[in-house]
């Protein structure tokens, strides 16, 4: 993925500005940022979702309309075919990206069971719990194989054993030849999961590289701190939180 | 504390819903309507049963319309209240006081006066048992209509949503067929029911405050009772997130993979019809809507509308598919990052749409020449191929460049209800135009040209249908994240500034927006004036260009200004899809 000079404003509100983003292939690369600060627009305009004012996207070498066979998408926040279950999602989802029954059968029973979905996958979606519609998300962003997977906040609500599950699942697709990127919160999963790290804040790169040259040595969170500028504490003592 | 609290939410969404004219509108004329209701009331003609009809049929239509017609946008829902610690009873009395302010209830309690009015005549005890009856009555409505609006797409479910659709057709129809009723109306209003409907009419709650007795203000008070308690049932069902995942259905084992892209967005589409509550109350509405609009007549003995039951269903059903994209909310970015998938997500909703009606259409209006058999089917069996094709398709495109999006996808209820009257004007419209040529040709045209209209009804058709699938897909490649935008947005859209006065600078960076507008006005003269005013009513004048012929070269005059206002409108919309943007792009909850 190429990104050069990506701007996005609303309004008065330049919510990415200038930003520039290369993540290279075969790897995980980690995009974090405090709120707003540009992460989820930037995904959104990679994937086509969103129009930028200006800048260049390039994936896998080509413009995002002739890639769109060769990536997965999970987007934060926007719905799903609601009336649906789980399991139909992935049939529809198959349908859309042109694979054979067959294949979407075995592969949609597969996901299914790597992902621990045989109970949510029966339930329709406007039913299941957060954690379990960025499983279905997953599975529907993995069913056609893609090369790229590009995941906003794909760990948000998920619980442990489900959040081990879908890191095996992405660890398998990257060394397999793979590439994913993902925002997230979380710096501790960075680390554990990412080869590369960008830093957003303010809709501007502010660092980025392999993620312990990035930590330069500390952890990724004070670094990250460090980087971002940590909301600094008001004069207010909130004494009244602690009265009996 | 809290019931102040939720008011002054009302009062404010009610008072930002006063900025668009239709609230005022429909204001206006329910008051005009209960005015009338009164002065009935106080004639020394009026009937007492005839009254209750009325008093009764206008709860009715209160709890009901807004099912239909949605335009309860600024109503404060148990939903709003989900994550505030308060106690249920609290905040459904604060919801139901909240729910009276508004234009429906204070048309409807002038409207209700009526009923101490008529009963003045019999002294004053029986206007006092009459008021409070009538109060009840409004307590009534006020309670039915919370419970309706909260009720469809929660534990109605799919039976409650289908429900609706038919309560909902039936009010239309019989208010539709208003002429073919209006003879039994006369002689209700004059003569008053017929001593049968007298007795039944005895055992409903629309009569007890006229018939004097305190006594009967007992159940009235009771069913007032329960539809409180089935309204605090709802609140306590939304507060409490009791709803149970319903699970159990299709896993991967069962049921049928897609064969390609548009066979995927048809299962999708399939599922979600039979599913959807706001959808089931659509077909539902359509097709009982079309039947009765085309059946009642034969009350008066009119035969003429029988065999078009099956157009009409199709009409009511295209109609109210206008505004099903926002409906689903923000599902459009799967097709959006699919190889073709605007191709697919377009003729996929088309053609699930067809599989659902076009048999109901074949079926009703086969149905409706069996049942009358002197009425000349020729022109409706034209139309149908016509109506089907443009039915599938126009929708859809309309859908995409009218997004009106919904305030919670996941679990709608009445109140969600996007139906947009230009929207569905438009379909109609394209409808109409779609169905015109094939419909002049029975009607109009030379006798040997009856049944080669049928091909001209397929031809228009299937016209309408590449046209528009052509269009939608434009619209959806070219502005998807536009689309896209809109859908997601609950907040006030950001529109375009169109200057009032001449302005230049505007008009030059803005030509494709200044020629769309230009045409989409001019357009107008042609299908109306010059066109379907002479097509339909005759009419003569020096600038009408169809009063410079006479006979069928007047036809295809007035024909010919239709189809080239069609063009003008078509190629006015077509510009304004791709006018100058706006800033009006969907801002990620976390940019």
């Amino acid at each position: 993925m190429e990104i050069r000079g990506l701007v996005k404003a609303f309004g008065d509100f330049r919510a990415v500005d200038g930003l520039d983003l290369t993540v290279r292939g075969g790897t995980c690369h980690g995009v974090v940022g405090p709120n707003g600060a540009g992460k989820s627009t930037t995904l959104g305009m990679a994937v086509g979702l969103i129009t930028p004012d200006a800048g260049t996207i390039r994936l896998l070498g080509h413009d995002i309309r002739r890639a769109r066979a060769l990536i997965g998408v999970l987007p934060d926040g926007l719905d799903l075919p609601e009336r649906l279950t789980g399991a139909e999602l992935l049939r529809y989802t198959a349908g859309l990206r042109g694979l054979d029954p067959a294949t979407a059968r075995t592969r949609s029973a597969e996901l299914i069971d790597v992902l621990g979905l045989a109970k949510g996958a029966g339930t329709p979606l406007a039913d299941c719990s957060t954690g379990t519609r960025k499983k279905i998300g997953l599975a529907q962003a993995l069913v056609h194989a893609p090369r790229l997977l590009v995941l906003d906040e794909p760990f948000e609500a998920v619980d442990p054993v489900s959040a081990l599950a879908i890191r095996r699942v992405l660890q398998r697709f990257v060394a397999g030849g793979g590439t994913t990127v993902l925002s997230t919160h979380s710096m501790l999963l960075v680390e554990q999961m990412c080869d590369d790290v960008t830093v957003v804040n303010r809709g501007r790169v502010v660092a980025a590289g392999p993620v312990a040259e990035v930590a330069a040595g500390g952890t990724l969170e004070d670094r990250f701190v460090e980087l971002v500028g940590a909301d600094v504490a008001g004069e207010g003592s909130l004494d009244w939180l602690t009265r009996r | 504390m809290t019931a102040p609290v939720i008011v002054r939410m009302r009062a404010t969404m009610f008072r930002r819903s006063l900025r668009d004219p239709g609230p005022a509108v429909a204001g206006l004329a329910g008051l005009l309507a209960a005015g009338w209701l009164i002065v009935y009331a106080v004639r020394p003609s009026a009937q007492p049963g005839t009254l209750s009809i009325l008093t009764g049929s206008w709860v009715l239509g209160w709890i009901v319309l807004p099912l239909l017609l949605g335009g309860v946008r600024g109503r404060v829902r148990p939903g709003h209240l989900r994550l505030e610690p308060i106690p249920v009873v609290r905040a459904a009395y604060g919801l139901l006081l909240a729910s009276a302010l508004g234009i429906g209830p204070a048309v409807s309690l002038i409207a209700l006066a009526a009923l101490p009015a008529h009963a003045a005549r019999d002294g004053i005890a029986a206007a006092v048992v009459a008021a409070v009856g009538a109060l009840l009555l409004w307590l009534l409505g006020l309670a039915g209509s919370a419970v309706a609006l909260e009720a469809v797409g929660r534990s109605g479910g799919p039976v409650g949503a289908a429900l609706t659709g038919v309560l909902t057709g039936t009010v239309m129809g019989v208010l539709g067929s208003v002429w073919a009723v209006a003879p039994w109306a006369s002689l209700l209003l004059v003569a008053g029911p017929p001593a049968g409907v007298l007795t039944v009419l005895r055992w409903t709650p629309g009569f007890w405050p006229l018939d004097g007795s305190p006594v009967l203000l007992l159940p009235l008070a009771l069913l007032v009772g329960a539809g409180v308690l089935a309204y605090a049932s709802l609140v306590r069902h939304v507060l409490t997130g009791s709803a149970r995942p319903r699970s159990g259905r299709a896993t991967t084992a069962s049921g049928r993979f897609a064969r390609g892209p548009v066979d995927g967005v048809i299962g999708r589409e399939r599922h979600t019809w039979l599913r959807h509550p706001l959808r089931l109350q659509y077909l539902a509405f359509s097709i009982v809507y079309g039947v009765l609009l085309a059946g009642l007549p034969l009350l008066a003995e009119v035969r003429l509308l029988t065999p078009w039951a099956g157009v009409l269903i199709v009409l009511w059903a295209a109609s109210m598919a206008a505004s099903l994209v926002g409906l689903d909310g923000t599902a459009l970015w799967l097709p959006l990052t699919a190889p073709g998938g605007e191709r697919a997500e377009v003729l996929g909703r088309a053609l699930a749409w067809l599989l659902l009606v076009a048999p109901a259409g074949a079926v009703f209006t086969v149905a409706g020449i069996l049942v009358a058999p002197s009425a000349d089917p020729v022109a409706a069996l034209a139309v149908l191929p016509a109506v089907l094709g443009a039915g599938a398709a126009v929708p859809v495109w309309v859908a995409v460049l009218r997004v009106r999006p919904v305030d919670d996808p996941r679990r709608p209820t009445a109140a969600d209800n996007p139906t947009d009257i230009v929207s569905v004007l438009l379909v109609l419209v394209a409808l109409v135009v779609t169905a015109a040529p094939a419909f002049s040709l029975v009607v109009w045209g030379p006798s040997w040209s009856r049944w080669p209209a049928l091909a001209v009804g397929v031809l228009c058709g299937l016209a309408a249908w590449l046209g528009a699938t052509w269009a939608a897909t434009e619209r959806l490649t070219r502005r998807g994240t536009e689309v896209l935008a809109a859908a997601g947005r609950t907040t006030a859209t950001p529109t375009t500034r169109i200057p009032l006065t001449w302005d230049a600078e505007w008009v030059r960076t803005h030509r494709v927006t200044v020629w769309a507008l230009a045409l989409l006005t001019i357009g107008w003269i042609p299908v109306v004036p010059q066109g379907l005013m002479v097509l339909v009513f005759d009419i003569e004048g020096g600038w009408i260009v169809a009063s410079h012929f006479a006979g069928p070269a007047r036809t295809a005059a007035a024909l010919s200004m239709v189809a080239l206002g069609g063009l003008l409108l078509l190629t006015g919309l077509l510009l304004w899809d791709r006018r100058e943007p706006a800033t009006a792009e969907l801002e990620p909850r976390d940019a």
